[in-house]
């Protein structure tokens, strides 16, 4: 019995995120028996494989190598993470063709999207992108991922008008779509009949009950007399004052309703949900920090360097109001020919919101460049293949692009003139240098 | 009970491993949501605390299973006992958790208990407990209501009784088959394996 590889995949339970889809037990076993690292290792090179063919696919279904490398790198680190490497992929992925109309309603790139979204601090945020995009709306699993995720947020009603959406999109499949609304009607019915049975539970012991710290109606017209019964109504209901907590005291004596907020109602009252915002980006997939991408360089301006090596921020901070306690018997350095306040290299600011490079403003950017670009009025333009470069998780140099031509003619080569293999390597080796 | 003669018995043993059915079919209904989860209790059990239904429905049937596969197991007469879960509205296989039981028969002759504590065999029991509780790891998300159904494979020439009939083996086609522990009384060996539909990546 194989009682080892048993023990791999159960000693590391905690460490394997689980699918929604299931895991490949074999991936699994592999993933978890290799731990070397390198840029040899099996994984290493299955992931170099899939980022040439990302740049070298020439078919016309680029989604399919993005869809299979993204369900590999799921299978293969089970920990998630940053290794693998997912989100980026993801959002490179989700990126790249939000364009392309043709996939909009591809139900691999919508899948891709949903698991964008599950990535998301907001996915209801991406989900109303996705939908003012278009994206996905004629498929099923669309609108049940966004119902479930109104669900988990507790807005039943929400959920259940994303079904009714759907049902007006003819969103396909239709019998998946029934099927989940009404496992969603089900269990939301349940719900309801449990609050029911617990409020019923909790409304037997109502006596009438007297409150204390409640105004009582006075009886009597020229004296004012306390009334006998002290309960019910009884009790003066005018409030005066600060009354934080004895409202509520008073409301509830009276057997009166309190009168609460509920969303779903003014939701019903008020415009129908179908408006769309405009978007003009994905919202962020994650709050990240501490991370700088690339940018452009010439409206940056490089922190000064004095000739001690000390950095400088541009404007040098007041001096602190408070006096710096200094032991009487520390020397003060000799080295201080420069009159650098010694505080200003460790003030640190707290960072500026408006200024964080989050992932939405730079889809943002990447859309609206593209529609300049579309415009005509597009100023810049790099000469050289930049998207197939930057495409993958990683980043390509030209040497490998080249490299990756050359042994795809290589391979060509060989498979069309068969037997003579010297003969074509030469060929091919000759191509390899006209590049 | 057998621990007092510090040995197992066949009546002990079949007592044991039916027991074991009995707390691995409730823990699979609800590690894999087949009903809802508010209708479990928690009980404690091989110095473990397991999940048991309170369903008076479901109770009654388990029951009932389970007293009839003792009675197969003290006549070493069952072979395997499947825990098939199946689509409610589909009626498509899904997962299927099979427990291969061999039993020794020469125990049937001979009624000298053998040597083996009961402390061991819990033990053995609570790792596939444990084991059952941990595939969630690996095994996709069942996102249908779905059913489940209990077979049972015995010997050819059984009779069988009332309230069972024969069915077919309900084999997942393109099926993920990983094999968990097993555990034995020495009189009963217990293998468990699970069988869930291949995910179509890659």
């Amino acid at each position: 019995m194989a009682e080892g590889g048993d023990v791999d995949w159960e000693l590391s339970k905690e460490n394997i995120q689980p699918l929604r889809r299931g895991r490949d037990i074999s991936a699994l076993r592999q993933a978890l028996s290799q731990r070397e690292e390198g840029p040899t290792s099996a994984i290493n090179q299955q992931k170099q494989m899939f980022e040439s063919e990302l740049r070298t696919y020439d078919g016309d279904d680029p989604l399919s190598v993005w869809d299979r490398y993204i369900k590999w790198t799921e299978q293969t680190f089970p920990q998630g993470g940053k290794e693998g490497n997912l989100a980026t992929l993801l959002e490179r992925a989700v990126t790249r063709f939000t364009d392309e109309k043709m996939y909009h309603n591809d139900p691999r790139y919508v899948e891709l999207w949903i698991k964008f979204a599950e990535n998301c601090p907001e996915p209801l945020d991406t989900y109303r992108y996705m939908q003012a995009q278009g994206i996905g709306v004629r498929q099923a699993s669309f609108y049940i991922a966004w119902s479930e995720e109104y669900e988990n947020q507790g807005s039943y009603q929400k959920a259940d008008h994303v079904y009714q959406e759907a049902f007006n999109n003819l969103a396909e499949p239709h019998d998946r779509l029934l099927q989940f609304h009404r496992a969603l009607q089900a269990r939301v019915s349940r719900q309801v009949f449990l609050k029911l049975e617990n409020e019923s539970s909790d409304e037997e012991p109502k006596q009438p009950e007297r409150v204390s710290l409640a105004d009582l109606k006075h009886r009597g017209k020229k004296k004012a007399i306390a009334p006998v019964n002290r309960t019910g109504t009884a009790i003066k209901n005018i409030t005066r004052g600060l009354q934080s907590s004895g409202a509520p005291v008073l409301s509830n004596a009276a057997n009166r309703q309190l009168v609460v907020f509920d969303e779903n109602k003014a939701e019903a009252a008020g415009p129908s949900e179908a408006t769309l915002e405009s978007w003009l980006a994905p919202p962020p997939s994650k709050a990240k920090e501490n991370e700088q991408k690339p940018g452009k360089w010439c409206d940056m301006k490089m922190p000064q360097k004095t000739k001690f090596g000390h950095s400088v921020m541009a404007p040098p901070p007041p001096k602190p109001t408070f006096q710096p306690f200094v032991e009487e018997t520390d020397q003060p350095p000799t080295m201080t020919p420069c009159k650098i306040n010694p505080a200003v290299n460790s003030v640190l600011s707290a960072r500026k919101p408006s200024k964080e490079e989050t992932p939405l403003k730079r889809l943002q950017e990447h859309h609206q460049q593209h529609k300049e670009a579309e415009a005509g009025k597009l100023q810049e333009r790099s000469m050289y293949c930049k998207e197939l470069l930057l495409s993958g998780a990683t980043e390509f140099c030209f040497e490998e692009l080249r490299a990756e031509h050359s042994f795809k003619k290589l391979a060509q080569g060989s498979q069309e003139e068969g037997g003579e293999g010297c003969h074509a390597s030469a060929a091919a080796a000759a191509a390899a240098a006209a590049i | 009970m057998t621990s007092t003669l510090k040995g197992v018995t066949l009546k002990g043993s079949a007592e044991l491993v039916a027991d074991f059915f009995s707390f691995g079919i409730n823990s699979i209904l609800y590690q894999r949501g087949i009903y809802p989860p508010e209708t479990f209790t928690k009980a404690s059990h091989y110095d473990m605390s397991l999940h048991i239904t309170t369903d008076a429905k479901l109770k009654n049937y388990l029951t009932n299973v389970v007293s009839q596969l003792k009675e197969w197991l003290f006549e070493c007469t069952v072979q395997k006992l499947v825990l098939v879960i199946t689509c409610l509205e589909t009626n498509e296989v899904l997962e299927r958790w099979q427990f291969d039981i061999e039993c020794d028969k020469s125990a049937k002759e001979s009624s000298a208990p053998r040597e083996k504590s009961l402390k061991t065999i819990q033990d053995e029991i609570r790792s596939v407990i444990r084991q059952i509780t941990a595939t969630v790891t690996f095994l996709p998300l069942l996102e249908t209501p779905c059913a489940f159904d209990l077979l049972v494979y015995t010997d050819k020439d059984l009779v069988v009784p009332e309230k069972w009939e024969e069915s077919g083996p309900q084999i997942i086609d393109q099926s993920e088959e990983v094999r968990l522990r097993s555990f034995t009384t020495s009189i009963h060996k217990v293998d468990s394996m699970v069988a869930y539909k291949r995910t179509n990546s890659v």
